[in-house]
């Protein structure tokens, strides 16, 4: 029996997870290649998501229910993918800096990651510079992404980005920040390569950026 | 189990307490005993001398008991039904429903920015608009045809225009009983017949005394032809506090019910039980640009006590909300039709007319209805109140989530956010997508879902047959006053 990678597309855009699961499991144990169920099944899917959200035709919770399916199969997925069948859905590491317990903005954006099927390390709140450092160069991420809330605590963001440098390893990831109190002008001042608005916004500007490499 | 609780299904607001309102109608009795009213129409000044009223000349006093006869006449409940039958309306108790005002002389041009007069094609847009926007419920022609063919017959084609393109239940003026009675017999048509008409009325007709306590021949020509075929009609003052009501609230108050009191009873002595609406525009006259205000507070809180003093008598009320007296669509406009909106619908009138009206009720402007939409469906949203059953009150959640927790991706967000206001053009986005997007303002997006609006927005049309059969009564009215 064959999957229909058009319903995969469908139960992402629709939240349906524990359907997804299901149908995920099912493709690869009737031999379905792992590399077409997610570049043919689950990324179309979280795609169309992407467009209903820019258009105002989905809602957070929505958008989030289907970014949950996604990561809920992409667990069953992943140890099955080769290198090269990822493509752009790559890994991530993400924190709240030092002195700030702020973390549904930072959350909402680890969530919109792994919803684009990235893998997310989300190193939590309150993180010292150097677990920020620690965990790029013990993960390799794509994506490095900070956030603060307080005006008090956004150079935090600036001293990250130098201690990758310090330690060799800032080329060899994006740095995205974001934050009530950010600005674009803010991100260039401290060489980080993205700065994301909200949330949602996050993932495109990330995947454009990468489009442009 | 839990005993002595009280749940408020939605928000609660009252100016006056049950002992003022006695005092108000106690007060408006006495006017109509002392003082009374004149009346300029001879059926009615006979209807009245054969009445235990106290006729002299032009003037009537009327007794107490006569009132309160009169009273007990009038239906708690009124129907009305759109050309779409869908678009019913309930008048009844705490029913609120929202609508345009009518009549204004001149509309704001969108080409050119100009103040000009209104013509037939401005009342057909407002028209277009009400009928595509959901939280208007009912239509007033918002601008008067200054185009007709005959001034004397503006009413006719002024509502063929609303009905060609508005599907919803009407508000109508008329020029006199002749206009009415031409108006009636085109919603007859519309409804299938003078009976369905009365079970099911297109339209209510709007007419008002001229405070204080004076009533010219052509309202009461209105009035008694609206009893006579029991077509629902509003009476409605619209007193200056300060120049043709006193200068106190409560002096208007009382004046105001006296009016609408006097009407009471002459609607019962032509035709007991006929759809007699309670209505008021009570405001102020501005001291220091002596101009008849439609943006003061005072007409929210007077109106608001209007809508108490209406349910304690049993009447629909018919009251005002979402206008300004700013000459442009503007900050004022928007603070002003935000106040009034706010408390006429927390009062609970009935049918609250005038939304968009700007430039103290002489200005029509399409785009002030747009944006009134939108404050419309913010102060419903105000109204519904705070549910506290135990789903709502989400312990097991909090406890679930615990402290540092999310609530965003749990099910019962996404079951409970759809109760939320959602806004449409309202903008909630933050800076930097604000700029990417133009760094539009509320006026700038109000004019394109406007211009949306004209360009792409169908109502339902007419039938061939039917609109031939009100053409010709058209047609006919012109014909009479050529």
């Amino acid at each position: 029996m064959s999957i229909d990678l058009e319903k995969i597309s469908e139960a992402i855009t629709k939240g349906q997870i524990e359907q997804l699961q299901e149908m995920t499991t099912q493709a690869l144990d009737t031999d379905t290649d792992p590399g077409v169920i997610l570049n043919k099944g689950l990324l179309p899917g979280m795609d169309k998501v992407g467009q209903l959200w820019r258009e105002g035709e989905m809602f957070m919770p929505e958008v989030l229910r289907s970014a949950k399916a996604m990561s809920k199969a992409m667990e069953i997925l992943r140890p099955r993918l080769s290198e090269g069948d990822l493509g752009s859905a790559g890994k991530m590491v993400i924190g709240t800096v030092a002195g700030d317990l702020h973390d549904i903005g930072k959350d909402l954006a680890g969530m919109m990651f792994e919803g684009a099927g990235y893998e997310v390390i989300n190193i939590g709140i309150d993180q010292p510079n150097e677990a920020f450092v620690e965990a790029a160069m013990k993960h390799k991420p794509d994506v490095l992404g900070m956030s603060a809330l307080l005006t008090t605590t956004m150079p935090r963001m600036g001293e990250v980005i130098n201690s990758l440098k310090e330690s060799g390893v800032r080329d060899q990831m994006a740095v995205i920040i974001g934050g009530a109190p950010v600005t674009q002008e803010f991100a260039d001042e401290i060489g980080a390569d993205l700065y994301a608005p909200n949330a949602g916004s996050a993932v495109d500007l990330t995947k454009k950026y990468f489009a442009q490499q | 189990m839990k005993i002595n609780q009280k749940i408020n299904k939605s928000t609660q607001f009252k100016v006056l307490s049950e002992d003022q309102i006695e005092q108000i109608f106690y007060s408006a009795l006495r006017v109509l005993e002392q003082t009374g009213g004149q009346i300029f129409h001879d059926e009615a000044l006979e209807l009245f001398r054969n009445s235990d009223a106290v006729v002299n000349g032009n003037s009537v006093r009327i007794p107490t008991f006569m009132v309160e006869e009169a009273l007990n006449f009038y239906p708690r409940k009124i129907s009305l039904r759109g050309r779409n039958k869908k678009n019913e309306l309930h008048l009844q108790k705490d029913t609120v429903a929202f609508g345009t005002g009518s009549d204004l002389p001149f509309t704001y041009d969108r080409k050119t920015g100009e103040r000009r007069r209104t013509l037939y094609n401005d009342v057909k847009n407002a028209a277009k608009i009400v009928d595509a926007l959901s939280n208007y419920d009912f239509f007033m022609s918002h601008g008067i045809v200054g185009d007709a063919p005959n001034p004397q017959t503006y009413d006719r084609h002024q509502f063929m225009a609303m009905l060609e393109n508005c599907t919803k239940p009407m508000v109508v003026t008329s020029v006199d009983g002749e206009g009415l009675e031409d108006l009636w017999k085109m919603g007859s048509l519309v409804q299938g017949g003078e009976e369905e008409f009365r079970l099911n009325p297109l339209f209510v007709a709007y007419i008002e005394p001229i405070s204080p306590l004076k009533n010219d021949r052509t309202a009461i020509e209105k009035l008694l032809f609206a009893a006579e075929k029991k077509i629902p009609a509003m009476y409605t003052p619209c007193p200056s506090s300060g120049a043709t009501a006193p200068a106190t609230m409560a002096g208007m108050l009382v004046q105001s019910l006296a009016e609408t009191l006097l009407a009471t009873v002459l609607c019962h002595l032509k035709n007991p039980g006929m759809p007699l609406i309670m209505g008021g525009v009570t405001t102020l006259l501005d001291m220091k640009k002596s101009t008849y205000s439609y943006g003061a507070p005072e007409l929210s809180l007077a109106s608001a006590a209007n809508t108490d003093i209406s349910k304690w008598l049993n009447l629909i009320m018919f009251s005002t909300g979402g206008c300004s007296d700013s000459k442009i669509l503007d900050e004022q406009a928007a603070a002003e039709q935000m106040t009034n909106l706010f408390y006429s619908y927390l009062s609970g009138a009935n049918l609250i007319h005038d939304v968009g009206y700007i430039d103290h009720g002489t200005n029509a402007s399409l785009e002030s209805l747009v944006l009134n939409q939108e404050m419309m469906g913010m102060v419903k949203q105000f109204g519904k109140g705070i549910n506290t059953d135990d789903d709502h009150l989400a312990l097991d959640l909090i406890e679930k989530q615990g402290p540092g927790g999310e609530y965003v991706t749990t099910d019962h967000t996404f079951k409970h956010w759809k109760e939320w206001y959602l806004p449409d053009l309202q903008d909630r986005s933050d800076y930097e997508t604000w700029l990417k997007n133009g760094s539009k303002t509320m006026g700038d997006r109000v004019k394109e879902r406007t211009q949306d609006l004209l360009d792409n927005y169908q109502p339902e049309q007419i039938e061939d047959k039917l609109k031939q059969e009100l053409m010709k009564i058209v047609d006919d009215a012109d014909k009479r006053h050529s």
